[in-house]
């Protein structure tokens, strides 16, 4: 097997080591760094599950080669709180009850940050807009909504 | 095959020499190279264009656009662009959802030459030419001359796409984009229509330029409707388009839709998309 050496930034952590060129960014993130809180829902780059932050822009991490992240800034679910305190849009999901089985959230968050970056205050419809890259099978994305309205209201 | 290799040039000259002597599988956004493979690993040696910075970015110089290959939908969407170009920002804003457009390039949706891409009616409206370079040169050829058929292009495989380029249209032309599917969203699209109107001090139609897409496997420029239009009013150019104008599309009957269904949609977009374009 040949490797190729890459050197990236995991929430805020260097990171350097040898990979195999046909490893995925979520494989990366998955089974190399143990960060586990990114999720696979698809084989097809249509649930959103494995949603992370490549230099702030929300990526499918699931339909990009880890290589292609060489030297760049990678976020999971796993960077966003500070301690003890969560992020406001993960506490937003929380107090709003935006999720059920919880399988799709850590995607639905890392887009839903995105979402507030490039229009802090959205309507409803541009919430719905904004995530029509995730997909929920739980939730009816009803109360998702209102966490995303309690995080851009915060 | 087992051992995959990896490039990632910086500059185009390094990736035409690579492709010149190895089948190299070129890699952007990647957006429908994942999606395609459905779970099989990658097999294949990629060549990932994503860091060279030639094919990255749009000008725009006297009404004339350079759209980089790598440039991606959310790149071209917050692009300032003539009015002529809402249309094809517009089809940016359908492709996939925000992570998609995120990843996924222009040349990317051109090359991957989907019946349903969404930037290829827009761009063949616009009347569009792909510039492609390999070792021994460099060529233009017009998008509809470009794309062949469902995932065939005129792309020689030591070839690359390094940029799309729009001519000018007059000042205050407009450009519209409009989609027909089930779903707004991750859905093969029933109908797409682009147009593009020039009004004169008159307001007659000057110029105008519209193409669908999903009726036929390359998307269709009507030309003949376009050629019979210019010097009408936009309301008496719209009541005059018939089925007749439509006679270049070859819709299929599948579970989206009938080809019936598909040609009456097409007609009725062909209209709202003229006569949203001929809107100030
Ligand atoms: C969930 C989802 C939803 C989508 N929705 C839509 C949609 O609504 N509308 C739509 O039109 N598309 C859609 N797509 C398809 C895709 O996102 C777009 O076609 C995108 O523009 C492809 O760009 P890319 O850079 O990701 O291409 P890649 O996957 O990197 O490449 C696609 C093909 O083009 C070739 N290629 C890329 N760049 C070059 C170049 N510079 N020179 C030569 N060859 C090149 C590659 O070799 C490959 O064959 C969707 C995809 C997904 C996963
Ligand atoms: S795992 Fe479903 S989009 Fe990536
Ligand atoms: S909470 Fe179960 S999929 Fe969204």
């Amino acid at each position: 097997m040949t490797t190729e050496s890459i050197s990236l930034t995991v929430n805020g952590q260097p990171r350097r080591m040898d990979i195999d060129p046909r490893t995925l960014l979520v494989q990366l993130i998955r089974d190399h760094l143990g960060l586990t809180g990114t999720h696979v829902g698809c084989d097809t780059a249509q649930c959103g599950a494995c949603t992370v932050h490549v230099d702030g822009r929300a990526v499918k991490s699931c339909s990009i080669l880890a290589l292609q992240a060489d030297g760049t800034e990678v976020t999971t679910i796993e960077g966003l709180a500070t301690g003890d305190e969560l992020h406001p849009m993960q506490q937003a999901f929380r107090d709003c009850h935006g999720l059920q089985c919880g399988y799709c959230t850590p995607g639905m968050v890392m887009s839903a940050i995105e979402l507030l970056k490039h229009n802090p205050q959205p309507s409803e419809q541009q919430i719905r807009e904004g995530l029509e890259g995730n997909i929920c099978r739980c939730t009816g994305y009803q109360n998702i909504v209102k966490a995303v309205q309690q995080a851009a209201g915060a | 095959m087992s051992a995959t290799r990896y490039l990632r040039p910086t500059h185009l000259e390094e990736a035409l020499a690579a492709l010149g002597t190895h089948p190299w599988t070129v890699l952007a956004g990647g957006t429908d190279f994942y999606p395609g493979r459905v779970g099989k690993p990658v097999d294949v040696d990629v060549l990932d264009v994503t860091r060279i910075a030639d094919l990255r970015g749009i000008q725009v110089a006297g009404g004339a656009v350079r759209i980089g290959a790598t440039t991606t939908w959310s790149e071209l969407i917050t692009a300032r662009l003539p009015n002529v170009c809402a249309g094809l920002k517009a089809a940016a804003r359908e492709v996939g959802g925000v992570q998609i457009q995120n990843a996924g390039t222009v040349a990317g949706n051109l090359c991957n030459a989907s019946p349903a891409a969404d930037g290829v009616p827009a761009l063949l409206a616009l009347g569009a030419e792909v510039e492609l370079h390999s070792g021994s040169g460099a060529r233009r050829v017009n998008l509809g001359e470009f794309v062949l058929g469902s995932r065939r292009t005129a792309r020689r495989p030591d070839e690359l796409v390094v940029a799309v380029h729009l001519t000018p249209w007059p000042e205050g032309a407009k450009g519209v984009f409009l989609k027909l599917g089930h779903r707004r969203y991750l859905v093969i699209s029933v109908v797409m229509v682009a147009a593009c109107v020039a009004l004169d001090a008159a307001g007659r139609i000057a110029r105008c330029a519209v193409a669908v897409g999903a009726c036929s496997a390359v998307a269709q420029r009507l030309s003949g409707l376009e050629a019979r239009v210019v010097g009408m009013r936009p309301d008496e150019a719209i009541a005059g388009i018939t089925n007749a104008d439509l006679t270049c599309l070859t819709p299929i009957d599948d579970v989206r839709g009938s080809a019936a269904y598909r040609r009456d949609a097409a007609l009725t977009l062909v209209r709202q998309a003229i006569e949203q374009a001929a809107t100030p």
